[in-house]
């Protein structure tokens, strides 16, 4: 039975966090330990490009649909997708008339629903669902049922985007949120479709030269981070404070069979992985 | 292959992977730049019962015409039961956040309670967009000061108490709002160079600039690290004003524009 004390005023409920200061450094130290609990470590989190993937259209999404619905049954699954010019047209607009980055980080979640409801059309005769919201605690339902559930991808940070670092841009998109989700629910692997092979050392759509990088470390790319990236730079350095996420898979979602190979745990576009990683 | 159909913008090719965006003038929009967001603390305040939170809310009611009052709740020692037994449990960060915005929650309904008589409306997250009906009403808008980051919630560097709690909440608000400052109350009389209430001998800091307070690098601090780290960058709130609740007269002397209490200004 819990017991309260209420000699200072304040009414408290024993605990180890009692009367504690939760910004204290030495009480945050006390709240950490080894190993963390994983909620639904089985689980592959797939996240498919909006601009990448989804504006191509037919061509692009038809194969991809009918080789993710091929793996189905043979992983447990979790999609996401990204919101693509949408969220950028969105964006310019939207900072072009001086809506604060909170403001905009309201607005894009928009566009990536519309995106998941167009998956969801495509994939719901192989048992794909559109989740609500937070409602992962009925993961187990879907999972188990062989199902196919598609989440939202932009964080909810909504109007509460912590000011950027840099420009006016909300920093937390929809890479970030599904790295994010992956990891909270004790996740090892998240693997995002996009229209290229992987990572490279800068935007290869604009340099002929860049090079495609096929393995690398979290502390070797956090070292020499690519100025142009393919992912969140959020992702990158939430990661580092992560426990669960051990690999991070960027596959070209245009050439057939890639995803697959990356669900089987083959060499296919970048890995890139935690070094502590067992 | 199929090309990508892109709408013409001026990211049309951007990969939105990074903050910075060159070559555009950005000029942000203060959408209600008059709201007062007020911060009641969860511990300081809503801990210590009807003997501390009816005075200030006598305060803020008989000021409830003349400013528009968006109040955000604490957690307190509840959030803390939560957060412990959560950390004992070894569950992630993102599952305390989420379970932590129970106990803001409850402590905003109360509020509610106590206010409704004078207007006080209970809203959620979602109901952010209707705060100009709330105020056109003459009505006292209540919510958790937690953000709603919730599972999304990064996870901390050698621990698992959520970064964004209640203070970074309000800073928040008040930073997407366009306010300049937001108002914390709490009880004591804002920062001191140690915990006064362990350490009889800390001075108090009426001013000091976020970076000068980053600089010093204390083990402890009286608002959430994030909040100052965020305050340096801020657009629109750049002033922090922790005031002592218990002692009268303080939430109305900062509500009126006067320095009491601490100032963490942007510099």
């Amino acid at each position: 039975m819990s017991k309260l004390v209420t000699d200072d005023g304040r009414t408290h409920i024993q605990s180890r966090l009692m009367r504690e200061s939760l910004v204290d450094r030495k009480v945050i130290a006390r709240t950490d330990s080894e190993r963390e609990f994983e909620i639904m470590p089985n689980v592959v989190l797939v996240g498919i490009g909006g601009q990448s993937i989804f504006d191509r259209g037919k061509g692009a999404l038809l194969p991809l649909v009918e080789e993710i619905s091929a793996l189905r049954g043979k992983h447990r699954l979790m999609l996401g997708v990204g919101g693509g010019t949408r969220v950028r047209h969105t964006v310019s607009i939207a900072l072009d008339l001086g809506v604060p980055t909170g403001g905009v980080a309201q607005l894009v979640g928009a566009m990536e629903e519309a995106n998941a409801v167009f998956l969801n059309a495509l994939l719901a005769k192989h048992r794909s669902i559109v989740m609500q919201r937070e409602h992962f605690w009925e993961l187990p339902l879907y999972i188990e049922n062989g199902m196919l559930p598609i989440v939202i991808s932009i964080p909810p940070y909504h109007f509460w985007e912590p000011p950027p670092e840099d420009g006016p841009l909300p920093a937390h998109g929809s890479d970030f949120g599904l790295f994010i989700l992956a990891e909270v629910l004790g996740m090892s692997r998240v693997v995002f479709v996009k229209d290229e092979d992987g990572l490279y050392t800068k935007d290869p759509k604009q340099h002929a030269d860049a090079k495609l990088i096929k393995r690398t470390t979290l502390s070797a790319l956090l070292a020499d981070m690519p100025e142009e990236l393919i992912l969140d730079r959020q992702l990158f350095k939430a990661w580092q404070a992560a426990r669960h996420v051990k690999r991070v898979h960027i596959v070209n979602g245009l050439k057939r069979g890639e995803l697959t190979r990356a669900l089987a745990g083959e060499d296919a576009g970048t890995i890139i992985e935690r070094e502590d990683a067992t | 292959m199929s090309d990508r159909r892109v709408i013409e913008n001026a990211l049309g090719e951007s990969a939105l992977t990074s903050t910075g965006w060159k070559g555009f003038d950005y000029d942000p929009v203060a959408m209600m730049p008059d709201t007062r967001v007020i911060k009641v603390g969860g511990q300081s305040i809503m801990d210590r019962g009807r003997a501390a939170l009816f005075p200030i809310l006598d305060e803020l009611v008989a000021v409830k015409d003349k400013y528009k009052l968006l109040l955000c709740c604490g957690g307190g020692t509840r959030a803390r039961h939560i957060y412990a037994m959560a950390s004992d449990l070894e569950l992630p960060t993102g599952v305390l956040a989420a379970l932590g915005g129970y106990v803001p929650r409850q402590n905003a309904r109360m509020l509610q309670m106590l206010l409704a008589k004078h207007g006080g409306l209970f809203i959620m997250h979602d109901d952010f967009e209707k705060l100009p009906l709330y105020f056109r009403l003459g009505c006292i808008p209540i919510m958790t000061g937690m953000p709603p980051f919730g599972y999304w919630e990064k996870p901390t560097e050698g621990g698992r108490i959520p970064q964004h709690r209640t203070d970074a909440g309000v800073f928040l608000t008040a930073e997407v709002l366009g306010v300049k400052r937001a108002l914390f109350i709490k009880d004591e009389d804002g920062l001191f160079t140690d915990d006064p209430k362990k350490n009889p001998g800390a001075t108090h800091i009426p001013r000091i600039g976020a970076s000068e307070l980053r600089a010093r690098n204390l083990d402890d601090m009286v608002l959430e690290r994030v909040v100052i780290e965020y305050l340096g960058r801020a657009r629109f709130c750049h002033e922090l004003q922790i005031v002592n609740g218990l002692k009268r007269g303080m939430v109305t002397r900062a509500l009126e524009g006067e320095d009491v209490g601490t100032i963490i200004y942007k510099d």
